[in-house]
């Protein structure tokens, strides 16, 4: 831990070289219009003793947004695109503090995540890591740190609250079809205006 | 004079200019209710105005945004500049409901649990484990049940996204951020028009040279496009008629003499007319003003005609020229002010102004040429011929032959021109009109409205009862209505204060309701250990929930706790009354929501409707007095001069209204109570013509210049506002012209036997 974080320290210091860790963790990232798979979400909030466990699948697409379904404990859907959230209760805001990256996050697009973070990356041989922090004051108030690591893929998301809940999600099975499924199709129908 | 001149000194620094369009109606028209509830509505809706700042990210669009705002903070046209979402007012909101959590629910909640109450635990597992869930699940700890949340969400029906703490909106192609400002008055001085003007167009040059858009709506915006581009017009139109006019009166005459005297007979008749006006009425309209500094326009006609008199005689003197013009320019009066006897009885303040207005300035005009003319007069005997003269006497002596020579064909042609015109002749009294906005900024407001469809229309609902809960009670229903004319898309959505804040017997409900279906059979209690809640932690929720069953809200605490938007509906109670507003956005189908009166103590509020309503009444109305006058002008020259006679002179006025009124139809003019106005210029002109004529025995060369000359003058001064591209006044410049030309073409034939 503490060799990682010097190594953070020392990314730090060399901005040209950060951006270069980024381009290469870029450049690994396997780049299609359509990601799918598996996920498993486990939420500790501070004022329950277990966590809240969640599985479901999610379809990312570069242009439509994405669509995440819930399996346990309760199926619901819920689709998000850059500026719309749609979920069971109907039209909702979306969230600042998570809203606006959270695509940019699935779909591995680190020029829109850079826009609003400061970004800290590490790449190693096997894996890399990359962490955000929010620029902005608001987003501060509510979100400490966003974890984001992966190899090819996006494998896994944590996001540390200020107010100290956890929210770790990891993605399995993730596949890159050429064309959405009508159903996938027809849930992003809903969310064009 | 001298006591018009003291009097003025005195009235006229007081504040007498009257702009209000409730003033024109008569005292029945306004319920003093509806008219407070009106400029409360209207007061807030002329303040605000709404900007967006576009650009391709969101980004950017909020630092286009951050400029303008520190722009317009500068400007002390505005007492407030909202870039930033209040979130401390929010924060303070919050604080004050949170004690009467279990008393506040909002409707579809509400529902949800009277239903199902394992649905609502249901759906709080969704929101909980939703990947956008952190604000709930942060709460959880002091609102384990989400019902606090969910009620406090519901108080934004819309739900806006923020970004960096301003609020961003999104269409396919751009991002814009929101501003709001509020002016600091509600009816802005036109120097102050001109300013805000000036500074929306230097802040969207400002924004377009960075590469973004901005987009600007408001009340103010409207009131001051339009008055600029009547300023321009009127400049324009103005600088246009009164050039034309003194050349064409100095190259007839060749000297400044009449010009000056045809001026001093206008500026004291005009002078006369607002001073003691004022005295009479206290205030007088600016709609008062302007027609009825239109209808003075009959006064030239007493000037020229003193003027073009000495061209009939080579040895003339003031006098002689005097008691030959008196007879018919004070018949001319006589008739003039008979005729607008009829529009002082009307019940239409308005039309009373413009009547007593017209007849003092007209009264006077005539005076400064009867007794002020003859003095300064003395001496001027032009000696040339003006060309126009020449031409006037060849015209009056065979254009009547030409025209009695081809009766048959002419009178035929003539009617089947006035049946067809007055069949296609369509009113259309759309107060709306009055206005004529500029395409773009119809559309940036139109286009705002879509992305930020939460400015209030300016139609609203009155709500009354005799007590609040009577009031509360017909809300409710009209709320309810509301609700289902919503889900068939007849309005976009509406805000009343029921909606958001339930009575105490609403509140007892809704704590009966929780308590039945989460608390009473441990349904709490289970969802609270399933999630994984300490035992304390239940225990503490339960307690607090017993503990605040006696909890009440009452209507001033939450309105305390209110946005300004939701406190301005809240009209208050008094003299066993309570009365609230309720804002109606995106209107579809105005006629549904108008149907909603049978609810009780309801009342539909459209002034701009109802003023087209009434301006649709008082054209009836005023055409009946348009007739009552023409009638009392038959009568009077009937006295004087015998039926026949008085029949003839009268044709004149009547063709020309019959031929203009035909013209409007022909050309689909608007047709309004505005163009009677014009029509009651025409009488009184076309009376004069035709009078001028039948009178003038062997002086019909003078006469004919005369009655050219003014026939000039007047479409000179109002049928270049045909020009006008304010629809109202464009008409009412085409009615002139059109009766003005054709009491012209009438007039030679009067009299003519005479000769």
């Amino acid at each position: 831990m503490l060799i990682k974080a010097l190594l953070l320290f020392f990314l730090l210091l060399d901005p040209s070289y950060a951006d270069a860790v980024l381009a290469q963790i870029a450049a690994r990232l396997v780049k299609t219009d359509i990601t799918q798979g598996d996920f498993h979400q486990q939420k500790q909030l501070k004022v329950l003793r277990k966590p809240l466990l969640s599985t479901g699948t999610f379809t990312y697409h570069q242009s439509k947004g994405v669509i995440w379904k819930t399996q346990t404990p309760v199926v619901s859907l819920l689709l998000v695109s850059g500026s719309k959230l749609l979920t069971g209760q109907g039209e909702q805001a979306v969230p600042a503090a998570f809203g606006k990256v959270f695509k940019a996050m699935l779909g591995g697009d680190l020029a829109a995540l850079s826009e609003g973070f400061t970004l800290t990356a590490s790449d190693q041989t096997t894996a890399w890591q990359l962490a955000l922090t929010p620029k902005d004051e608001m987003l501060k108030s509510v979100i400490g740190t966003m974890m984001l690591s992966g190899d090819t893929e996006l494998r896994q998301l944590e996001i540390r609250e200020t107010g100290g809940n956890i929210t770790l999600i990891s993605f399995d099975n993730i596949t890159h079809p050429a064309q959405l499924t009508a159903e996938q199709q027809a849930d992003f129908e809903r969310l064009s205006p | 004079m001298l006591i018009i001149g003291i009097l003025g000194s005195q009235t006229l620094t007081k504040d007498w200019l009257e702009t209000g369009f409730l003033a024109l109606l008569p005292i029945s028209e306004q319920q003093p209710d509806i008219a407070n509830a009106t400029r409360q509505h209207s007061q807030l809706l002329n303040r605000k105005m709404v900007w967006l700042a576009g650009a391709a990210s969101s980004g950017q669009a909020i630092a286009h945004a951050q400029k303008l705002k520190q722009q317009l903070e500068q400007s002390p046209l505005f007492n407030k500049v909202v870039l930033e979402v209040p979130r401390q007012h929010y924060i303070n909101q919050y604080r004050q409901l949170f004690p009467y959590r279990y008393q506040l629910l909002d409707a579809q909640t509400q529902a949800m649990l009277a239903k199902n109450p394992e649905d609502f635990i249901r759906q709080n597992l969704e929101i909980l484990s939703s990947p956008f869930g952190q604000m709930q699940a942060a709460d959880l700890e002091r609102d384990p049940s989400l019902l606090f949340g969910r009620y406090f969400s519901a108080q934004q029906p819309i739900k806006l996204n923020v970004e960096q703490g301003i609020v961003v909106l999104s269409d396919q192609q751009q991002f814009w951020a929101l501003l709001l400002t509020d002016l600091h008055d509600e009816h802005l001085q036109l120097d102050k028009l001109d300013s805000l003007l000036q500074r929306v167009n230097d802040a969207s040059g400002q924004i377009k040279a960075d590469g973004g858009e901005l987009l600007v709506s408001g009340m103010a915006l409207f009131t001051a496009q339009g008055a600029q581009s009547a300023k321009q017009e009127m400049s324009t139109v103005g600088l246009g008629s009164s050039l034309g006019i003194v050349l064409l009166l100095l190259t007839i005459f060749r000297s400044f003499r009449p010009l000056l005297l045809a001026l001093l007979a206008l500026g004291s008749g005009l002078l006369a007319a607002l001073v003691l006006s004022i005295l009479c009425f206290d205030k007088i309209h600016i709609l008062t003003l302007v027609f009825g500094a239109s209808l003075m326009g009959v006064a030239i006609d007493y000037a020229l005609h003193f003027f073009c008199d000495s061209f009939d005689d080579t040895a003339w003197l003031p006098q002689q020229g005097l008691r030959f013009i008196m007879p018919g320019i004070s018949l001319g009066l006589f008739t003039t002010l008979l005729s607008y006897a009829g529009l002082g009885l009307s019940p239409f303040p308005g039309l009373q102004q413009v009547a007593v207005f017209s007849a003092i300035g007209l009264s006077v005009a005539w005076l400064t040429v009867v007794l002020v003319f003859p003095l300064l007069l003395a001496g001027f005997r032009p000696t040339h011929r003006p060309l126009l003269l020449k031409a006037a006497a060849y015209w009056q002596q065979h254009w009547p032959l030409w025209l009695l020579r081809h009766k048959r064909g002419l009178g035929l042609t003539a009617v089947v021109f006035v049946l067809g015109g007055l069949w296609m002749l369509t009113p259309r009294d759309d107060v709306r009109l009055l206005q004529s906005p500029p395409a773009e900024l119809t559309r940036s407001a139109d286009k705002i409205r879509q992305l930020f469809p939460m400015s209030p229309d300016s139609q609203f609902f009155l709500v009354s009862g005799q007590d609040q809960a009577d009031w509360y009670q017909n809300e409710q229903r009209l709320l309810q209505r509301l609700e289902t004319l919503k889900q068939q898309q007849a309005l976009g959505d509406y805000q009343g204060l029921s909606r958001y804040w339930p009575d105490d017997r609403l509140q007892q409900q809704n704590y009966r309701l929780i308590k039945q279906q989460l608390v009473d059979f441990g349904l709490l209690e289970r969802y609270m250990n399933d999630l994984g809640f300490d035992q304390t932690a239940v225990k503490t929720e339960l307690k607090q929930f017993a503990e605040a069953e006696g909890n009440r809200l009452t209507l001033p605490e939450w309105l305390a706790a209110a946005d300004e938007s939701k406190q301005s509906l809240w009209l208050g109670c008094a003299d066993g009354s309570c009365q609230s507003t309720v804002a109606l956005m995106g209107i579809n189908d105005a006629t549904a929501l108008a149907a909603l009166q049978d609810v009780p103590g309801v009342i539909w509020v459209d002034q701009a409707g109802s003023l087209s309503s009434l301006f649709a009444r008082y054209r009836v109305k005023a055409s009946g007095l348009l007739a009552i006058a023409f009638s009392l002008a038959l009568a009077g020259l009937a006295v004087k001069f015998g039926w026949r006679n008085s029949l003839s002179i009268m044709s004149v006025p009547v063709a020309a209204l019959a031929v203009a009124l035909a013209m409007i139809g022909w050309f689909g003019q608007l047709f309004s109570l505005f163009n009677l106005f014009a029509l009651l210029l025409v009488l009184g002109i076309g009376v004069d013509y035709g009078l001028f004529f039948f009178i003038a025995g062997d002086r019909r060369t003078g006469t004919s210049l005369g009655v050219t000359l003014s026939a000039l003058t007047t479409l000179l001064a109002f049928g270049l506002l045909a020009t006008s591209s304010t629809e109202i006044v464009h008409a009412f410049g085409f009615t002139v012209a059109a009766g003005i030309v054709t009491a012209l073409l009438c007039a030679p034939l009067v009299g003519l036997k005479n000769t």
